[in-house]
């Protein structure tokens, strides 16, 4: 009976092995197939040690594709300490290849660390020093690839591009701006490694890094060059402290050019201070615009009809008393009777107070903020001012008056040109901007392209072309001559703004600046010029910075391939000036009677025949007097 | 019965052949590094393995009833061992238990033997006592008085895997001696309410049980190496990754030829290398059973199965630990793991087994 209840139990007991042995080999085989792909994937993590590869940071062009920021390759050292056997030897080479000491040297190569670096001695290695680290042959040392920022024209366009630190991160400028698409994924090479980090005889595993997004720039690097050009040759002559131009496209928003001195080389920024770096002068600085700015009130004015720029006269004593306060016109006893056109020719300050003071302290603030001025412009670089403007409130009828024309009011010179760009272009304020395209360059294609961005219409069509007028007529006939370019409509306005020192207007130091567009009738682009504290000159915009735009308007000629025009008006000579005249047709006429019609000319021909059949320049173009006219003959 | 008693003896000898080489394929790397030598472990299974070999081939020459006479000298050797080991200067420290007696460059187990001496007194009990097993206190309390008392010398080591074996084998035992099924209920829950009290005394047990559940809570501390055995099964997948080709053996998994040698094979041979590890204990168990119930006399029943069951304990704790089914407990899986105590104990059951099958 005992015996019958004992084996009953020992058969219950073998059943209930199996079952306990069949749910262990259940277990093992949920792990092997419904847990594999998470398990490997873990110990996959485990075993892994990687080596990264930087990847290539995306390069910056100009509109055209022309390279303004690259990168070349360099060779840095990577120490996996634990696959370094003979610590000793290792550290007393590479001590000797490196120039290190041997203690640090040491250090590094016993380091507790599954990846050390040699910083900065290990960076950035030449040719030479690499192959002599790789012709060592040790486990344990590699060499990788690193990619360093170059920037081929080195100060060209340095304050907008910015530069990088060393591990290839965007610190200023639209290297920081745009970083995060500039900036690659890193690849790596994956070796297999045992608890203790000795590498493991299996395959190493090569992820490539991706390298980052391209920024297509809107500008131009032909017109950049020009702009770096004038910007030198302005410090040789006139040593200012600093002096800056903007060269913008009017219709869009977008910048054409733009640089400051004093600038910086990018490859080494670090020979340059910190206020020169990252002061990045035509978004940042902030200042009295002085006479530029009339072009604000001016617009202001005709938009609501307080004035009629032909049949409306203002005389003009050589001062202007408002409220008490006596506001002095820049020319000593004044330019007497004047039509409002003509106030803008000769940027008459008691003129442009009259046309304040007509538009009122709310209409003319309210054009102001219209126009953008005390508020960023957002055009995508970092560091841009705001500037300041007075509160309304506050503002009695002298802040309005001397904000009429430019005191009292601090703008920056990238808000001025969007302003202007505005009230020249048809009335629209477009956001600037500098980055036009983001292209993928391995799979070639645009990933983010920016368009246009009106900000909001300020004046009408109308009163855009009657200030385009004005402004033309301001360099024709005006303060602006000195901007003319024969053969071009040229529209500009002169500026000579008085720096604030300690709370005063300084008697000796100013801004003079111009800003200019062509052509008058089409602005195709809108140059912005400030000097700030020039020497050796007359303190005029109109003499150091009218003639400074003029070569960059001559350069935009050329580059956006701007047709002449015959239609503009004729420059009004003073006796200073170079006189210019027009030139006559001849074609069609006998050699004798083109010689006779162009006998205040130099001429000179080719061909063999009678009659001239082509002239250069041709008929209503104007050329100096005793210029050259060359002829064909046939 | 001599035909399962032949079976039973070659299977045991191929495990263990089986069991050296996996040892070596498993110590190697750890084996080069701390002793320069990647067949350190291998070299001295295979002493362990012909030391064990004598000693089966010897317990099957001694007649087993020598041991039901001596039952109470060998319990009363046992205890005096187990209480040896306690005393510094003899029993040595490992992993934080005093569980070794140094002889030499051997070490000695007493654990081991306490496991096999309480058997041989359990068998020889119950045989004695059949009658009176009816009554719970006349029968079981008195023999469930001295395996508290065995229990908690092991406990005092501590070495829970070895008490925790011994213990369910020994309550196995009883169970098939035909004790009314009502004591175990109660028993059971009693096991419940002591296990509680084990944890509050000591709580590292609680977070053993708790890194069983999920060992990434604590991947570093106590979750580690469940964490490693899982990182060994898994990818290896259910073909392996091929002899000598296991990754989790270089450095990840702790000393990969004791406990968790299973997860090895499991690395190694994948799938199918599971299907014979666990065939071979069920074969193994289901030849000892034949072998048990063919007994008329009840010492020797109770000793075949007790012996049989003891491994077959060991084996499926030791599995269920490294699958992660059960929190982990520190035994070693017989005649695979490294270890010359663990082995020549086996093989010396073997042994007495065989002994059984043949005197009966």
């Amino acid at each position: 009976m005992f015996q019958s209840i004992i084996h009953t139990r020992i058969r219950f007991v073998f059943l209930g092995v199996i079952f306990i042995l069949v749910v262990v080999i259940i277990k093992v085989f949920y792990i092997e197939v419904f847990s594999y792909d998470k398990l490997k994937k873990l110990s996959d993590d485990l075993y892994s040690r990687k080596l990264p590869i930087a990847a290539n940071r995306g390069e910056i062009l100009d509109r055209n594709g022309n390279i303004l920021a690259t990168n070349i390759t360099t060779t840095s050292l990577v120490l996996v300490p634990r696959q370094i056997i003979d610590k000793e030897k290792v550290a007393k080479d590479l001590a000797e290849i490196l120039n290190v000491s041997y203690d640090e040297m040491y250090k590094h190569v016993s380091k507790k660390e599954s990846i050390e670096r040699v910083h900065p001695e290990g960076r950035r290695l030449s040719y030479d020093i690499a192959e002599k680290i790789e012709n060592l042959g040790y486990d344990g040392v590699y060499l990788v690839k690193e990619s360093k920022r170059y920037y081929p024209y080195e100060t060209m366009l340095a304050h907008s591009l910015g530069y990088v630190g060393i591990d290839n991160q965007g610190l200023s400028g639209l290297e920081l701006e745009y970083d995060k698409y500039l900036t690659g994924e890193n690849g790596s090479i994956k070796y297999f490694s045992d608890g203790q980090g000795n590498r493991l005889e299996k395959s190493e595993v090569y992820e490539p890094a991706k390298k980052g997004l391209s920024l297509q720039l809107t500008i131009d690097i032909e017109i950049q060059k020009v702009v770096e050009n004038e910007l030198d040759n302005i410090m040789d002559k006139y040593s200012p402290d600093n002096a800056l131009i903007i060269v913008q496209n009017p219709n869009n928003g977008e910048i054409l050019a733009m640089a400051s001195r004093p600038s910086f080389d990018a490859n080494n920024y670090q020979n340059s201070t910190t206020e020169i770096i990252n002061r990045n002068l035509p978004i940042w600085k902030t200042y009295e615009p002085g006479s530029t700015f009339k072009i604000i009130t001016l617009a202001s004015s005709i938009e609501e009809k307080t004035i009629d720029l032909f049949n409306d006269y203002f005389v003009d004593s050589g001062s202007i008393s408002v409220d008490g306060a006596t506001l002095h016109c820049w020319k000593h006893g004044g330019h007497g009777n004047q039509t409002y056109l003509q106030v803008v020719e000769n940027s008459c300050n008691p003129g442009f107070v009259s046309m304040g003071l007509k538009l009122g302290t709310d209409k003319l603030m309210d054009y102001i903020k219209k126009f953008g001025f005390g508020e960023k412009t957002g055009i995508d670089l970092n560091g841009e001012g705001s500037g300041i403007l007075f509160k309304k409130e506050k503002m009695g009828l002298v802040e309005t008056a001397t904000t009429a024309f430019g005191q009292g009011i601090s703008v920056t010179p990238i808000q001025q040109v969007t302003a202007v760009s505005a009230a020249i272009n048809g009335g629209d304020l477009y956001t600037p901007y500098i980055v036009k395209n983001l292209i993928d360059s391995q799979a070639n294609i645009i990933i983010n392209s920016k368009d246009k961005e009106l900000k909001r219409k300020v004046i009408s069509e109308d009163t855009s072309k009657l200030v385009r007028f004005a402004l033309e007529s301001v360099v024709a006939n005006g303060t602006g001559r000195n901007a003319y370019i024969e053969n071009y409509r040229v529209g500009g306005k002169t500026g000579t703004a008085q720096k604030v020192e300690n709370g005063h207007y300084s008697s000796s130091s100013y801004i003079l600046s111009f800003i200019g567009f062509l052509p008058a009738d089409n602005p195709q682009a809108v140059v912005y010029v400030a000097i700030d504290n020039a020497h050796n000159v007359s303190q005029y915009g109109g003499t150091a910075s009218a003639p400074v735009a003029r070569n960059v308007m001559k350069a935009v000629v050329d580059v956006l391939n701007i047709e002449p025009s015959k239609d503009g008006m004729p420059k009004e000579y003073t006796y200073l000036d170079q006189k210019y005249v027009m030139v006559p047709n001849v074609t069609g006429m006998t050699l004798e009677q083109a010689k006779k019609e162009l006998k205040s000319f130099n001429i000179t021909y080719s061909g063999n025949g009678e009659k001239v059949f082509y002239q250069s320049p041709e008929e209503g173009m104007y050329i100096k007097e005793k210029g050259t006219i060359s002829l064909m003959l046939s | 019965m001599k035909k399962y008693a032949k079976r039973l003896l070659i299977l045991s000898i191929l495990i263990s052949i089986f069991g050296i080489i996996m040892i070596y394929s498993a110590s190697s790397i750890w084996a080069k590094y701390r002793f320069n030598d990647s067949f350190h472990f291998a070299k001295l299974q295979l002493i362990f393995f012909l030391v064990s070999l004598l000693g089966l081939f010897t317990t099957s020459k001694i007649d087993f009833h020598i041991y039901q006479k001596y039952a109470n000298i060998i319990l009363a050797l046992s205890v005096l061992l187990l209480i040896i080991v306690l005393i510094p200067g003899i029993g040595s420290l490992k992993n934080g238990a005093r569980s070794w007696i140094k002889i030499g460059p051997f070490g000695l187990q007493p654990s081991e033997f306490a496991k096999l001496g309480m058997i041989i007194f359990l068998a020889k009990y119950l045989a004695n006592n059949q009658k009176n097993l009816i009554s719970i206190k006349k029968g079981v309390f008195p023999i469930l008085l001295i395996i508290g008392i065995i229990f908690g010398l092991i406990m005092l080591e501590p070495d829970f895997g070895s008490a925790m074996v011994m213990t369910i084998a020994l309550m196995i035992i009883i169970f098939i001696s035909g004790v009314k099924l009502s004591f175990f209920a109660s028993l059971g829950l009693l096991g419940l309410l002591g296990i509680t009290g084990l944890i509050i005394v000591a709580p590292y047990r609680l977070k053993r049980i708790i890194s069983f559940l999920n060992p990434w809570s604590d991947p570093l501390g106590s979750g580690y190496q469940i964490i490693q055995s899982l990182y060994a099964i898994g990818p290896g997948g259910l073909f392996g990754l091929g002899f000598g080709n296991s990754i989790q053996k270089q450095f990840y998994l702790p000393e990969p030829q004791t406990d968790f040698i299973f997860s090895i094979i499991s690395e190694e041979f994948g799938f199918l290398g599971v299907l014979i590890v666990t065939s071979f204990f069920a074969f193994i168990f289901y030849f000892i059973l034949k072998i048990s119930l063919k007994q008329k006399e009840l010492f020797a029943k109770y000793l075949c199965f007790g012996l049989g069951i003891q491994i077959i304990v060991q084996a499926l704790l030791n599995l269920c630990v490294v699958v992660g089914i059960i929190p982990v407990t520190g035994v070693t899986l017989p005649f695979l793991s490294y270890g010359g105590s663990s082995l020549l104990v086996s093989m010396a059951s073997i042994g007495i087994i065989l002994n059984i099958a043949k005197n009966s």
